[in-house]
């Protein structure tokens, strides 16, 4: 097991493709260090007018979330722009952005939220990656600890715990994602409602990110 | 440290129709190499005919293209909004009314159950009446649209209810005059069109997807459409007990088909089909205006996108029908005739298994519910999984119905009895999203493809062997191909429960 220590940065890459790449993705992520990642489906839309008025501008599109240390993360994203060559035209995006604190996970030990940078956000996003239908138990965990509001979203993935085929194929379990924006103040209080009745610290329970959100709007 | 790449603004124009269209090919390539290699080895055909096969081939790439962006703009959208429309208003009343219409109309306005109705008027004397079991099949299905919904509502798990209809089924069997039990099984496939699959099946994902519960959501976006295909088997029995049937006159028309003109056998269809698929069009359709004005009140954007929907789905049926109808069925009939008129019939049983394999992979609904079974789960289960076990289960169907040809003593129940047995028993071992998958995977199954080219080779083969009905044994044909994919698809989620259990949870972290 790598000994990662708190002052390693954490990054989560986002990688965007086409329908059916974001499996093949990730296996070339783990071959690269990464140890797991979720995948979610979402649509995007192609500015063309012809297509628009054929009323067929929208195209299925897979969105894999990973975390990993920043070094790994940089060297899997070069690595996967170099397969899957990014730069073309219509091969899909990816980026990374930076993550506060990570749970779940001994690969990347990281259980206090560290404060970095100068300027100390306002708010936060807690990102919690749970089983399928265990979504509304981390909304309540958190609603505990003085959450207003979540959203869920239906994705799948796998961690290291869980790789077994079917017919050649790899099986990714279902997910769902849990997206709660809180103050600052609070975050610490929910993401600790949410590892305790999770128990998100013993392997294979689910996975919890924090990150740093410049600006809100909506929220009151 | 931040990387960015965004290379995202210069998408090839035509990429999504491209791809579509890339992926019905692949899926249409199939039947059209074996068709060619059985061509050149086992069952020449002559000159124009091959002709009018390649064409109708091309016609049905095209139109399955067309058919299935309608389906995913139009149809399943709407199927979809109907759903979710019909669970907020939270009135079980409401719920069951709408699920009583909406089955009736879909049923009614089915070109499939028509042509059965005919079959059964000619078959019976008339002892039932064609238009009879058209509303009576119709009247048994929305009663049963109406309790899949309203299973849905209350929580009632499917294996449960689907416990309940087949042991009543097998009740009303036993009273069931013996050729009419066959028919009786067919309907389950004519009645679960190339149209109401597709709708039926975004309806439930439309009721389920609001439960709070999301497990219980994502498994009861399946089963509808089974629970919909026994109210037509149950409605069939029914009124073959009630009705005198008397002697059945089991004398079906068959001539071995002679292609001459290149364009004939499908203009000779168009008109047919296109009223045919208006007919069919026209409920949903309807439902849809009437709703815009009621209750959904689209932006003008969203509503027009709709309604283009339509209109690829009305081009498209009427072209892949065209091509069917026009090239494949006379190909079908004479390969059945030519493999079955051999000296051994090892050739015509692996043939109907091949010829199964690769027309389940070009049925329409089976690409929508092989694409619905992946959104559904966000790719949990993937689209190659489901397709593989539901062209494995064609293909033992079509393999066991030549067997059932072959040997005059194996009768259609000798396969339905143990094999309805076997997946109902089955249903309460596998994880429950798989048995609603499969239950459905029955109705999807027999599709257009199946009930022109698939039964054509039935009826081929059929004629060419003495002992065999041509009648008969065409129709157990389809009851087998609804069968054998709910087996397999079953055995597949058996396959899921056993390899997706977390592994090395407590020995490393």
């Amino acid at each position: 097991m790598d000994n990662k220590n708190c002052f390693d940065e954490i990054n989560l890459m986002t990688v965007i493709v086409n329908i059916g790449m974001a499996s093949k993705i990730m296996k070339h992520a783990k071959k690269h260090g990464v140890k797991g990642g979720t995948i979610l489906l979402g649509t995007g839309t192609i500015r063309n007018q012809l297509l628009e008025f054929l009323g067929i501008n929208e195209a299925r599109k897979e969105i894999v979330l990973m975390a990993a240390d920043s070094n790994t993360c940089e060297i899997a994203l070069e690595e996967l722009d170099k397969k899957f060559n990014f730069k073309k035209p219509n091969h899909g995006i990816a980026f990374s952005t930076s993550i506060k604190g990570i749970f779940g996970t001994k690969a990347m030990k990281c259980t206090e939220i560290e404060e970095r940078g100068e300027k100390v956000a306002e708010y936060n996003l807690i990102l919690s990656i749970v089983d399928k239908g265990k979504g509304e138990m981390v909304v309540d965990a958190a609603n505990k600890a003085g959450s207003r509001g979540a959203t869920i979203i239906n994705g799948r993935g796998s961690g290291i715990h869980e790789t077994s085929k079917v017919f050649g194929m790899e099986i990714e379990p279902e997910k769902e994602i849990v997206l709660i924006i809180s103050q600052s103040e609070f975050t610490e209080g929910i993401v600790s409602s949410i590892s305790k009745d999770m128990k998100i610290d013993e392997p294979g329970n689910g996975i919890i990110f924090v990150q740093d959100i410049d600006s809100t709007y909506g929220l009151y | 440290m931040t990387f960015f790449y965004y290379n995202y603004t210069g998408c090839e124009p035509m990429n999504l129709l491209f791809d579509k269209f890339k992926e019905v090919s692949l899926s249409v390539l199939p039947i059209t190499i074996i068709v060619l290699m059985l061509n050149f080895t086992l069952t020449p055909l002559d000159g124009t005919m091959l002709l009018t096969f390649i064409i109708g081939a091309f016609l049905i790439v095209v139109g399955l293209t067309l058919f299935l962006i309608g389906i995913d703009i139009g149809i399943a959208p709407l199927g979809k909004l109907l759903g979710a429309t019909i669970s907020t208003t939270g009135k079980v009343s409401i719920v069951a009314v709408s699920g009583l219409v909406l089955g009736f109309l879909i049923s009614i306005a089915e070109p499939g159950l028509m042509v059965l109705a005919n079959q059964v008027d000619a078959v019976t004397d008339g002892g039932i009446r064609g238009t009879t079991l058209l509303v009576v099949v119709s009247l048994g299905l929305a009663v049963m649209v109406a309790v899949g919904m309203l299973r849905i509502v209350y929580n009632i798990p499917l294996y449960k209810v689907l416990t309940v209809l087949y042991g009543v089924t097998f009740i009303l069997a036993i009273f069931t005059p013996s050729q009419l039990l066959t028919i009786a099984f067919d309907t389950s496939g004519a009645t679960t069109g190339i149209l109401a699959v597709p709708f039926i099946l975004a309806l439930s994902v439309g009721v389920s997807a609001l439960k709070k519960d999301s497990k219980a959501g994502e498994k009861d976006s399946f089963g509808l459409v089974s629970i919909a295909s026994v109210g037509a088997i149950m409605s069939v029995m029914v009124l073959s007990i009630f009705s005198d049937t008397g002697e059945l006159s089991s004398t079906l028309q068959f001539e071995l088909p002679v292609t001459e003109s290149l364009i004939g056998p499908f203009s000779s269809h168009l008109s047919g089909i296109a009223g045919e698929s208006i007919m069919s069009l026209a409920p949903l359709l309807i439902i849809f205006l009437l709703l815009q004005k009621v209750s959904f009140k689209l932006e003008k954007k969203a509503f027009s996108r709709l309604l283009k929907g339509f209109i690829y789905s009305f081009l498209g049926l009427v072209l892949f029908m065209v091509g069917v109808n026009g090239g494949f069925m006379n190909v079908g009939t004479i390969i059945g005739y030519s493999l079955a008129s051999r000296d051994s019939y090892y050739f015509l049983i692996l043939m109907g298994f091949i010829l199964g394999v690769v027309t389940m992979l070009a049925e329409p609904a089976v690409y929508v519910l092989t694409h619905q079974v992946e959104d559904v789960t966000s790719g949990y289960v993937k689209r190659r999984a489901v397709l593989t076990a539901l062209a494995l289960g064609g293909g033992l169907a079509i393999g066991l119905s030549m067997i059932r040809i072959i040997l005059p003593g194996i009768q259609l129940w000798h396969y339905l009895i143990p094999g309805y047995a076997l997946s109902i028993g089955l249903s309460y071992v596998v994880p429950k999203l798989f048995v609603g998958i499969a239950f459905d995977a029955g109705g999807v199954a027999t599709g257009p493809m199946t009930a022109t080219f698939i039964l054509a080779f039935t009826q081929g083969a059929a004629e060419a062997i003495p002992w065999a009905d041509v009648l008969l044994d065409g129709f157990g044909m389809i009851a087998m191909v609804a069968l054998m994919p709910i087996l397999t698809l079953q055995i597949l989620g058996l396959f899921f429960s056993i390899n997706s259990r977390k592994e090395g949870v407590d020995s490393d972290g």
